[in-house]
């Protein structure tokens, strides 16, 4: 045999180890990994380039490293897994380095982190001054967490007593130009229904790149033609700002009129209207 | 425009919105937004209700513009 077959045969051989090594070791995110878990990616990589290129003498001698740094880290993390004291091993622990506002100077030096490591962290986090942090703890992967104080925390619906309506995830109906059914029979629609409302905006299918159906039912449509301007549904905010106009008119009416039945009924009306208004406004508007 | 008009006209538009609300509420999986949606619907039937009552006295009382 040439050498280059055996070459390439042993390249392919180390590809395919490696490449089910990979699959094996986990769907871990890359950015999660510890520092011991690069030291073995990198590992892996080196013997592998080694082996296929052959600078390891006899692939006899060269599979076994291999096989240990693809098959230590295996059986490590399986090990960690079920006990904590090898996954503190293993992992590393994570280290408190601001609590109750103040910054703890000797888990720094323990880490080690100089002062400007911690606030150039910090800033990544959108955090300019360090008193603004309630809680701050270095992950095992060397990424800051950050608690903001109460006062400084962005504000959400909850901290405004706003109440919001639920929404759920728009389907994706029409990925580039192809309808979608399964989103569509998720959603409890069909494909006519999706060319009826395509025909009633005046689309062709064919000229569809995305569309999406929220959780009432409204489609929104992008072109492949990025020229044309295709406006988005406002059923909803018609809808609402129908029912406040509606509740104006009742309001008038109860005025204008001058049997008293009639002014009871609509001031009746009005109110009920103006219920609606407050209970459906979280659906409607947020 | 006479008064049944305008009121023809509130009552038009109610209606609209009933339908709307009537499809949102078809439509909507969530148990919590489906629920807020038939209730409102069901306020919003009890005011076209009041109207359309009205609005029979109203033509009564003009039948010069009655159906218009």
């Amino acid at each position: 045999m040439p050498e280059w077959t055996i070459a390439f045969i042993r390249a392919t051989a180390v590809y395919l180890l490696v490449f089910a090594g990979a699959r094996w070791l986990g769907k871990r995110q890359l950015a999660q990994l510890t520092l011991f878990d690069r030291i073995t990616v990198v590992a892996i990589g080196v013997v592998a380039g080694a082996l296929s290129l052959n600078l390891a003498g006899s692939l006899a001698s060269a599979l076994p490293p291999l096989v240990v740094w693809i098959g230590f880290p295996i059986a490590l993390f399986y090990l960690s897994i079920k006990f904590k004291t090898v996954r503190d091993l293993v992992q590393g622990k994570e280290t408190v380095l601001i609590n109750h506002g103040k910054v703890l100077d000797d888990k720094l030096l323990e880490i080690p982190m100089s002062a400007e490591d911690l606030l150039s962290q910090l800033r990544r986090k959108k955090v300019f001054n360090f008193a603004d942090v309630e809680f701050a703890m270095l992950e095992p992967d060397g990424e800051l967490s950050v608690f903001l104080k109460k006062d400084k925390r962005p504000v959400t619906a909850s901290t405004l007593e706003l109440k919001v309506g639920h929404e759920s995830v728009p389907q994706t109906v029409i990925m580039d130009g192809i309808m979608m059914d399964e989103p569509l029979t998720a959603m409890g629609l069909n494909r006519r229904w999706l060319h009826e409302e395509l025909e009633k905006i005046g689309v062709a299918p064919e000229n569809v790149f995305l569309a999406q159906v929220d959780s009432v039912g409204q489609l929104y449509v992008d072109l492949f033609d990025d020229a044309v301007h295709l406006p988005q549904p406002k059923t909803k905010e018609l809808l609402f700002v129908n029912l406040k106009k509606a509740q104006a008119d009742c309001e008038l009416y109860a005025l204008a009129t001058k049997d008293p039945s009639a002014k009871q009924m609509y001031t009746e009306a009005a109110g009920l209207i103006a219920e609606m208004v407050v209970d459906l406004a979280p659906l409607l508007k947020r | 425009m006479t008064v049944s008009g305008q009121v023809k006209q509130t009552l038009a538009s109610l209606k609209g919105a009933r339908s709307t609300l009537e499809s949102f509420a078809a439509v909507e999986e969530n148990v919590e937004a489906k629920r807020a949606y038939t209730e409102n619907l069901q306020r919003l039937d009890r005011v076209i209700d009041g109207i359309e009552k009205r609005l029979q006295v109203l033509e009564y009382e003009e039948p010069q513009y009655k159906g218009l």
